[in-house]
């Protein structure tokens, strides 16, 4: 007796030591992943990456007089090389995407460039046009005195600065905004949600009220639900083909889509969660005490009356619950909306045409010939980050409907 | 009331059976209730008295394997016949339950819940019902300053004369009531009993209790169940002190049951 004791609690005390080890081993793992995205992608987090264009945009301009002696009003970090004839002070940085550029990161307010003309387009009469050049600009190259002199931005910064303390006049210079920005990814995602929700909440919480609450409890209704439950397993891989080869026609041919559009991932995300909002409203349904249907039905109210009034207020905290997996699953969702979006990245975007979410964008980003990590990171960090707002502000809401409905 | 409206019954049922599937539940029961009367059914355990007052509002129509069969007349109407709106029934013929079971919501909604069902909605009206309710229900006075807030926060107690209210809003002939007392302390219970007997001035009661001196205490009529039979039914003194079936007599007596 004594002996089996002893083993018994040897047996105990390997159990807990492995249940301690495996789950601080789960913790380790998943706290070094988070480190990891947030130290790759934190410096690029910013608001300018997150509204800003994908696209780089060049602007040309030239300024044949301006030439003089601009002193700073302050004195400027030691990496800021400033050419005093114009009064613009260049760094050495890298863009979004890694390259190497020459940034603009001081101008005087009285520089000459803060008036530049356009190169290209004059106004009706002729005349050139005024363009401001602004800080965090890029200048790709720079060309001076006539075509005399150049430099180029793999020149650096410092070369760059003495071309222009040298130079008298400016004949072309190619002013950059940096791209590699994910607006247009974040508008689709937004987009997505909306869309996403909108078609598949409603269907989704009136067919569980179907299940729950009609349907007779038949072998085929119970086939039915076994279906159900074994949809939201189904890799969604398996969903995108069903986008691409049923919505993507169906949209082509009625609206003329062409190929991938927003509206079509969004169709296709719809299938996919329709299962997820299914299930979760059914257990919402499910957990309704049958006591509150008939004190309804006892008072002489209809069955419709009954479910509107009483089951579904109370199942709100639920339905809520899978609407919230529904977003995650929306925002992390990739291979599905590669073949039903087409992994296209744009700034502006039309619900028509081809996009990117900010997942595909991860993936686009990520499958060319050299990955871009630290952006990557960053879309990561900003994924998780809306995740979690949207989570808390769907908590804080359930949790003020449940306040007054603690049956037990 | 004259002699002759007490007397009038308001449900008469002849050669009721009721079968859960092939399981006979009810077995050939014939019985009359009177206008404002309370009438008690006492049995023991499994005996059909629940499911025989769930015949009085047809919610027997909610378990599907359930069937009915034989004449049941809510005032001289077929109560079961195709044509018979079962909502009107059941805002004609209240029910309270074991459980209290308020809605989730404020105790104001939980009263409106059934007169804005029939639709009503003018403000003023519900307002009218709600207050007239909780007074009936002996509740007012102490909910009157917090209509708006959950009634899940009521005591048990209050919970169950709050679902009365509710019941009462609807203006009912009868009010059918499934062991009311059995979730609740002496206390409660003793208030329960109170108001019953004050509503007996205006409605029917029919009451399912296990409690023997609840019956015998609040009600006109007893009726006894046994194993699906209704074994005997009379005034409640004579059930108490005369009993005419030595099965009554042994139930009553506490030696079975």
């Amino acid at each position: 007796m004594k002996a089996n004791m002893k083993l018994k609690n040897r047996y105990d005390k390997i159990a807990s030591t492995s249940v301690y080890t495996l789950g601080f081993i789960g913790v380790i793992i998943l706290s070094m992943i988070i480190f990891y995205v947030t130290t790759t992608g934190l410096s690029l987090v910013s608001w300018d990456t997150i509204t800003g264009d994908s696209a780089t945009i060049n602007t040309n301009v030239y300024l044949d007089t301006g030439a003089g002696n601009y002193m700073p009003d302050e004195i400027l970090p030691e990496e800021i090389f400033y050419s005093e004839t114009w009064g613009i002070g260049l760094i050495d940085t890298r863009d979004r995407e890694g390259h190497p550029i020459i940034e603009i990161a001081y101008l005087h307010p009285e520089s000459p460039l803060l008036t530049s003309l356009d190169k290209n387009n004059t106004d009706e009469e002729g005349n050139p046009i005024e363009i401001e050049i602004k800080l965090d600009t890029a200048i790709e190259k720079a060309i001076f005195n006539n075509f005399t002199s150049f430099a180029f931005l793999t020149d650096g910064a410092e070369v760059m600065r003495d071309q222009f303390e040298q130079a008298t006049s400016i004949s072309d210079l190619t002013v950059q905004i940096v791209g590699g920005g994910i607006r247009g990814s974040v508008i689709t995602t937004f987009w997505m949600i909306g869309l996403t929700l909108i078609l598949s909440v409603p269907v989704g919480v009136s067919t569980a009220i179907y299940f729950n609450e009609f349907a007779k409890r038949t072998r085929f209704s119970s086939i039915i639900r076994n279906l159900v439950d074994m949809l939201t397993g189904v890799p969604s891989i398996i969903y995108g083909l069903l986008g691409a080869a049923v919505f993507i026609p169906l949209l082509n041919s009625t609206i003329g889509t062409g190929g991938g559009s927003v509206l079509s991932g969004a169709l296709t995300m719809a299938v996919i969660l329709l299962p997820t909002i299914i299930k979760s409203t059914e257990e919402a349904l499910k957990i309704i005490p049958d006591d509150l249907r008939k004190g309804s039905l006892a008072l002489g109210a209809n069955q419709t009356q009954t479910i509107f009034n009483v089951v579904l207020p109370n199942a709100t905290p639920g339905i809520l619950t899978g609407v919230l997996l529904g977003i995650g699953r929306i925002m992390g969702e990739s291979a599905a909306l590669i073949f039903a979006v087409g992994a296209v990245i744009k700034d502006s975007v039309f619900l028509t045409e081809r996009s990117s979410t900010l997942a595909v964008h991860i993936w686009v980003i990520m499958g060319g010939e050299a990955p871009n990590f630290e952006l990557a990171a960053a879309i990561a960090i900003i994924i998780l980050v809306v995740v979690f707002v949207i989570n808390f502000i769907v908590k804080i809401f359930a949790h003020q409907l449940q306040k007054n409905m603690n049956w037990s | 009331m004259s002699e002759q409206t007490l007397k009038k019954p308001v449900f008469q049922l002849n050669n009721i059976d009721l079968f859960y599937g092939d399981f006979q539940a009810i077995k050939n029961v014939n019985m009359t209730i009177n206008y404002h009367e309370v009438t008690a059914f006492i049995g023991p355990s499994g005996c059909g008295k629940s499911t025989f007052i769930r015949i009085l509002n047809r919610m027997n129509d909610l378990i599907p394997s359930c069937k009915v069969t034989g004449s049941i007349l809510y005032e001289n109407q077929d109560a079961y016949d195709k044509n018979f709106d079962v909502i009107e029934l059941r805002s004609k013929v209240g029910m309270v339950f074991q459980k209290p079971n308020p809605f989730p919501m404020s105790i104001y909604d939980n009263i409106a819940y059934g007169p804005r069902c029939q639709g009503i909605k003018d403000k003023k009206v519900l307002d009218e019902i709600v207050e007239n309710s909780l007074k009936k229900a002996a509740l007012w006075d102490e909910v009157s300053d917090r209509l708006k807030k959950s009634a899940m926060g009521l005591s048990g107690g209050q919970q169950q004369r709050l679902c009365i209210a509710r019941t009462i809003a609807m203006e009912p002939e009868v009010i059918l009531m499934d062991e009311p007392t059995s979730a609740l302390d002496p206390i409660a219970t003793q208030k329960i009993e109170d108001l019953i007997v004050e509503l007996k001035q205006d409605y029917t009661i029919v009451i399912v209790t296990h409690n023997m001196q609840q019956a015998a205490r609040i009600s006109d009529k007893t009726a006894f169940f046994l194993l699906g039979e209704l074994i005997e039914m009379d005034d409640t003194n004579k059930i108490f002190n005369h009993p005419k079936n030595e099965k009554t007599e042994q139930y009553i007596t506490g030696r079975f049951g």
